[in-house]
């Protein structure tokens, strides 16, 4: 069979390439120059993704409980059911909720949208994954009026300056780390941001440490060296008029360092300077004002939509963005249209045909705790969400769980249905990138058993709630998500265009940013030590990983030799300490405490124990589902 | 090459020839797919064949070396199990590569039949003709001068076509490349002398066209031969890698692989999978205990296993046939010529 | 054998518990004809294969001399050694190989052997000593120390008995830290050496156990005056294909699993990558 170009589903890079089919199974992956994203060049992950489609447990045929077992049901039964116990629970008075994921097309998470805010008529619509990026584009909403950064990951290649405030992006989103690697090969001066040492930071030419979860301490800093260093975008300020005057003295404050004040400085002069933010592990506020400060940064110094200077916020998986700009967001209709928006309303009400519940939904966490039934569209909550355990109980405590995957994953135990859908492998749709790029995914092979694609059993699902729903294929749905979107957005759908970037017409939306007061930032409390998620998330518990026998190979025997987990310690730590490797040290915070052997890391500032986001669960006592905790080490 | 062994066919002429090799062969050949790449795929009509293309990025390696590659099947049978072997020899012809990718087939082969004989991959590349263009412009990343494995080819082609203009000079070098030209005599003519003078000026003129900078194995090899690189240099050479393992995966003469099971109950199929020297799970053993845990040490190992002295006398010659692939795909910018010059100058560009 | 992926058949005839984590299989080849033509020597593995799992290297437990059935000692440590523990008398399994070289038997004609074995290190050394016991006239003086963690983690416990009672072994067992009802020698192997008289020119030291033993019992052996020539071990590498073709037991230039696994410590010494 010929080799089918589509889009990689891990990482919202997005690169593009080709699955290459024999047999009726991917058998391989074959890159492609042509493609704009990837250029040829994809990482690890891309270069197996063929494997867990063909390698992997599937799931081929509906499923549901009875009494206490999972038995095989046509899919008639299993629609109907699912239907049926979703609307009883909602007659009984009790909460429902719809999780979109990052896994998932944009149709089906805008199919997911349509079936909660629409048939089922409940706000709870959102991804496991929204919360840690949708207040990062609120921050720069703030500031830019639209939630979105601006340029291409091929744009860092030729910059002269890049912050970064990192994460690990050699880990999550390589393609962004290849290109800050050419970048520095050119020449460009790299600034990273972080608590924790990664490959990146080696790469830099100034690394500037921050305490874990305030990193904001530093962008905050960096906007009061920029405005203290003069060279500032003119025609910004002069707009900005009183309000410069006012976010001038709100910095007042502001500790600079020298190293913040070179960072700043270097940024800008540059005429092409980028800053990129990694997934960060800090809570919403803290995340939407950090985002803030970067974007008023970017105005202040006239960086923010110059062609060549981008401003790329990493989604942490997959589709995220996507799912959140098509309405899998608690606080937002799809393409991020206010809910008071009565516009929107009436927009999705004509495309609907009923009018869409305008009411605010809840965070993943809270809906979990507080909903009786949900449909879960391809994603397992106990392996995503910060607090997994937590996340196990609320799921087990449900009257109904709708569960659409195409993996056997340990969700499947807490489910009462069980829809089978198309791996990325064999469905059609669309994902968006993380520059914004609306990216074609095509089934290069026919789904396992009675699989049937996620877009084609949501519409199921909508036509058995409401009025009769039918699609002749994605792009239909996409079609329908061009019209249910803002004009201005909703272009980005209406014809797919992998090589074109978001337009600039969308980038500024026709104003300029708005600079204000930024919010105080608070002085550091010292602590004792500082314990913190990985910020990588968990790739071994994605099923496209944990079912790829050459990617799963990490993270199986990480499990395997720390199936109590573990936490990393910098040298100096353990020295102080007095253990080694693999000796055992109690973490105390003011939630609890718990053991773990204790591994060590590189590079890592003393004061900073770092919790692998896998093991977070054997850590969920002194964690307590925070990303980020003060703790005392002891030698246990 | 003798005169008298040389042909000629008139470009209007080779789409009956393809025409002709399809029905007895699997052929594939370069192809234009939906990206503007060129990729090596089977092809059903003369006309998909993508003519002076560029060196596709992805080799056809997979057409001897299958990314997932079926070895044995599993079943079970009425008195246990049943083992099978499997084997694939279908007919196939390799239309239209270029030099670097013979020679790459030939490495493998060579590799393949060293020491104990992979009789599996053996039959699959023995069922395997190659029609080999020979390169007249060399491609702006190859240094395939450097390794022998180009721009022309003196011996291991099957059949080697070089572009005259109108018609193509055709050489057989083996007899499987001549049980192609064969039964086709019709739509050849006997070379004449001044069609194979013209050959040899442009092999002439295409081996001037490689400029000074290319890759200057001789140097790496004896300071990687003797572990005279130091440990720092592989440090920051390993700071530029991401370990995607595309320089293996897309490299002709790269052929590490995992064996694993696919499939359940009862029906598997014991596959080779490409592995990467590259992944940090390559050489880790169930203890937890990883021989190449540093990230240099495998960055070294890459590079000791292409370019060493050591293996250059088992093997007959570097690991690598200067295609360029390697260049274009490396998530970092950790390529051959890059590390080999990096090596020899003692610094890298970082 | 013709295809170098292609495993043979074989049952489960009998299943042993050696340590809490430690088994012994007893294998019988299924087809006759391969039965009678299976051969192999002490040292060389086999690649065992679990259907649907996958497949591992192991030692020859077992001695080429008696040809009842191939033997091979089972650590539960992962994926497939899981899988094999959960097996029983009457399943069926995969079986590639013999793969590797394996000592030189003929070489230690005439000379004193001395086995040194830590833990799960004994087994590929009980293949040699079974195969040395049965041809007993052939050999000089023969002496074999074994250390284990405790008590528990000792293997073939019966067979320790056997060779402590003939009179042609010497045998000392030691095991790092004790156990109720323990009586023999407490301490790392390397405090064996002084229970023993060492004949360094004439002797063949095989030396198999856990890396650092090995490294401890090596520096001791070379210091007593033995030549790097004639102490043996064998490697551990991860490995796939044990047949020399997909290069994950590199070092240097040499496969552990075709050059070796067994080496004298000279060659190890000069391996280079
Ligand atoms: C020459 C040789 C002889 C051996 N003899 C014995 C023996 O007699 N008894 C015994 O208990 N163990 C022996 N081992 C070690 C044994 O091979 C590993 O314990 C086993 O591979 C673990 O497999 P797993 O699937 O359970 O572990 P996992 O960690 O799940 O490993 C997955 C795969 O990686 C490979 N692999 C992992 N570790 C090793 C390793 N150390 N060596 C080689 N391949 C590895 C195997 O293909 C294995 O199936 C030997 C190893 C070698 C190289
Ligand atoms: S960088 Fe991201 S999108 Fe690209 S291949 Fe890797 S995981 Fe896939
Ligand atoms: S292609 Fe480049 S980045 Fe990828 S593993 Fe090879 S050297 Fe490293
Ligand atoms: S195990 Fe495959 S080469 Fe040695």
């Amino acid at each position: 069979m010929d080799p089918v170009l589509t889009t990689c589903p891990f990482c919202p890079c997005g690169c593009g390439f080709y699955l290459h089919v024999q047999d009726g199974r991917t058998e391989g992956v074959i890159p492609s120059e042509g493609d704009p994203v990837s250029r040829g060049r994809l990482c690890a992950r891309g270069w197996g993704s063929h494997e867990a489609p063909a390698w992997g447990e599937r799931l081929t045929e509906p499923l549901m409980r009875h009494e206490g077992r999972m038995r095989p049901v046509s899919w008639e039964t299993a629609l109907e059911a699912a239907a049926d116990s979703l609307v009883a629970t909602r007659r009984a008075g009790r909460t429902i909720g719809v999780l979109g994921s990052a896994r998932a097309t944009n149709e089906e998470n805008y199919l997911a949208v349509r079936l909660a805010r629409g048939a089922l008529q409940t706000p709870h619509v959102v991804s496991c994954l929204t919360a840690t990026y949708q207040p990062l584009l609120d921050g720069l909403h703030d500031v830019t009026g639209r939630h979105a950064g601006s340029g291409t990951v091929a744009d860092l290649e030729h910059c002269e300056v890049i912050i970064l405030v990192e994460g690990d992006v050699a880990v999550t989103h390589p393609q962004v780390a290849g290109a800050i690697v050419r970048a520095r090969k050119a020449g460009c001066r790299l600034v990273t941001i972080g608590a924790v040492a990664s490959q990146m930071t080696s790469l830099a030419a100034l690394s500037i440490a921050s305490t874990p979860g305030r990193e904001r301490a530093v962008t905050f800093a960096l906007v009061a060296a920029a405005l203290a260093g003069g060279r500032l975008d003119t025609a910004t300020i002069v707009a900005a008029g009183a309000s410069f005057d006012a976010l001038r003295r709100s910095l007042a404050e502001a500790e600079v360092s020298e190293a913040v004040a070179r960072a700043a400085g270097w940024y800008a002069q540059a005429q092409r300077a980028a800053i990129v933010v990694a997934p960060l592990v800090a809570d919403a506020a803290e995340l939407r004002r950090l985002a803030g400060d970067l974007a008023t940064l970017a105005a202040a110094t006239g960086h923010l939509d110059r062609d060549g200077s981008p401003l790329l916020i990493l989604p942490a998986r997959g589709n995220l963005r996507g799912a959140c700009e098509v309405g899998a967001s608690p606080n937002f209709l799809p393409g991020f249209a206010p809910l008071s928006d009565d516009g929107a309303g009436s927009r999705l009400e004509g495309v609907w045909g009923v009018p869409p519940v305008r009411e605010t939904g809840l965070d993943a966490a809270q809906m979990l705790t507080v909903a009786r039934g949900v449909v879960i569209v391809a994603e397992d909550p106990t392996a995503v969400m910060p607090a997994g355990a937590l996340a196990r109980e609320a799921l087990r405590r449900m009257e109904c769980v709708v569960l659409l995957d195409a993996f056997a994953t340990p969700a499947l135990e807490l489910a009462t249905v069980v829809l089978p859908i198309a791996s990325f492998a064999e469905n059609d749709g669309t994902v968006t990138g993380l520059d914004g790029r609306v990216r074609q995914v095509r089934a290069a092979v026919r789904p396992p058993g009675k699989a049937r694609p996620g877009w084609a059993v949501l519409a199921a699902m909508l036509g058995r709630l409401g009025p009769a729903t039918e699609y002749h294929g994605a792009e239909e749905v996409r079609r329908e998500i061009a019209r249910a979107m803002p004009p201005d957005i909703g272009a980005r759908w209406r014809e797919v265009d992998e090589a074109r970037v978001v337009p600039r017409a969308e980038r500024n939306g026709g104003r300029r940013p708005s600079l204000g007061p930024l919010a105080p930032c608070e002085p550091i409390k010292p602590a004792p030590s500082v314990a913190v998620w990985d910020g990588v998330l968990d790739w071994g518990s994605d099923p496209l990983v944990r079912y790829s026998p050459t990617l799963c190979r990490d993270s199986a025997a990480q499990r395997k030799l720390f199936p109590g987990g573990f936490v990393e310690l910098s040298k100096e730590a353990m020295d102080r300490l007095g253990v080694r490797q693999g000796w055992p040290v109690r973490l105390k915070s003011a939630g609890g405490e718990a053991v773990a052997p204790a591994v060590m890391r590189a590079d890592l500032a003393a004061g900073v124990v770092v919790v692998p986001f896998a093991f977070r669960d054997a850590l969920a006592p002194v964690m307590g589902g925070h990303g980020v905790t003060s703790v005392a080490v002891e030698r246990a | 090459m003798q005169v008298s062994s040389a042909r000629t066919i008139g470009k209007e002429r080779t789409g009956e020839w393809i025409g002709r090799l399809i029905e007895n062969a699997e052929v594939v050949a370069p192809t234009a797919a939906q990206a503007g790449d060129v990729i090596f795929r089977k092809i059903s009509s003369p006309v998909e064949v993508q003519w002076g293309s560029d060196n596709p990025l992805f080799p056809p390696k997979q057409v001897v070396l299958p990314q997932t590659d079926p070895l044995v099947t599993i079943s079970r049978g009425a008195d246990g199990l049943v083992v099978e072997p499997v084997y694939d020899e279908r007919p196939r012809v390799l239309f239209g590569v270029h030099s670097c990718d013979v020679k790459g087939i030939d490495f493998l082969t060579r590799m393949h039949a060293y020491d104990l004989a992979d009789t599996a991959y053996l039959r699959r590349a023995a069922a395997l003709t190659s029609v080999s263009v020979a390169c007249i412009t060399p491609c702006p990343l190859g240094f395939c001068i450097c390794c022998d494995a180009g721009p022309f080819l003196a011996e291991s082609f099957d059949v080697q076509l070089t572009d005259l203009g109108d018609r193509f000079l055709a050489e057989v070098g083996s007899e499987k490349g001549g049980r192609l030209v064969e039964p086709s005599a019709d739509l050849f003519r006997t070379a004449e002398a001044g069609e194979v003078a013209r050959r040899h000026e442009l092999e002439e003129a295409a081996k001037r066209a490689f400029g000074p900078e290319t890759c200057h194995f001789a140097s790496a090899m004896r300071r990687v031969s003797v572990g005279r690189v130091s440990a720092e240099l592989w440090d920051e050479i390993a700071g530029t890698c991401l370990e995607c393992g595309a320089c293996n995966f897309v490299c002709p003469t790269c052929y590490c692989f995992s064996v694993k099971d696919q499939g359940r109950d009862g029906h598997w199929v014991r596959c080779r999978t490409w592995d990467s020297c590259q992944f940090r799970a390559f050489t880790r053993e169930a203890s937890g205990h990883n021989p190449r845990e540093a990230h240099r040490e495998r960055v070294k190992r890459r590079f000791f296993h292409k370019v060493s002295a050591q293996y250059f006398r088992r093997d007959g010659a570097v690991g690598c046939v200067g295609c360029g692939r390697c260049v274009k795909v490396c998530l970092g910018t950790t390529d051959m010529p890059a590390v080999v010059a990096a090596i020899r100058k003692g610094a890298w560009h970082g | 054998m013709d295809n170098l992926f292609l495993p043979r058949v074989a049952r489960i005839a009998a299943v042993r518990d050696e340590t809490p984590d430690t088994k012994t299989f007893d294998l019988v080849l299924r087809d006759g004809g391969e039965r009678r033509d299976f051969t192999f020597v002490p040292g060389q593995f086999m690649e065992l294969s679990v259907f649907g799992i996958g497949e591992a290297p192991f030692c020859f437990a077992s001695s080429p001399t008696r040809a009842e059935c191939i033997q091979t000692t089972v650590r539960r440590t992962g994926l497939l050694t899981d899988a094999m523990h959960k097996l029983a008398a009457g399943d069926e399994v995969g079986l590639r190989g013999p793969c590797g070289n394996g000592f030189d038997v003929a070489a230690a004609t005439g000379k004193d052997l001395l086995f040194i074995g830590g833990g799960i290190g004994l087994p590929p050394l009980r293949g040699l000593i079974w195969n040395v016991l049965d041809e007993r006239d052939r050999f000089d003086k023969v002496t074999i120390l074994y250390g284990a963690r405790t008590p528990t983690d000792l293997v073939y416990k019966g067979e320790l008995d056997e060779w402590a009672r003939r009179g042609d072994v010497e045998l000392h067992v030691t095991v790092d830290r004790g156990e109720a009802g323990w009586t023999g020698n407490v301490g790392m192997v390397p405090t064996l050496f002084d229970r023993t008289e060492l004949r360094p020119a004439t002797t063949l030291a095989y030396v198999c156990g856990p890396p650092v033993m090995i490294k401890f019992v090596v520096q001791d052996l070379l210091m007593r005056g033995f030549s790097p020539d004639s102490v043996i071990s064998t490697l551990e590498r991860m490995m796939q294909c044990g047949v020399g073709k997909c290069n994950h037991c590199c070092i240097g230039h040499r496969y552990v699993c075709r050059d070796g696994p067994v080496f004298t410590y000279r060659q190890i010494r000069e391996m280079t990558e």
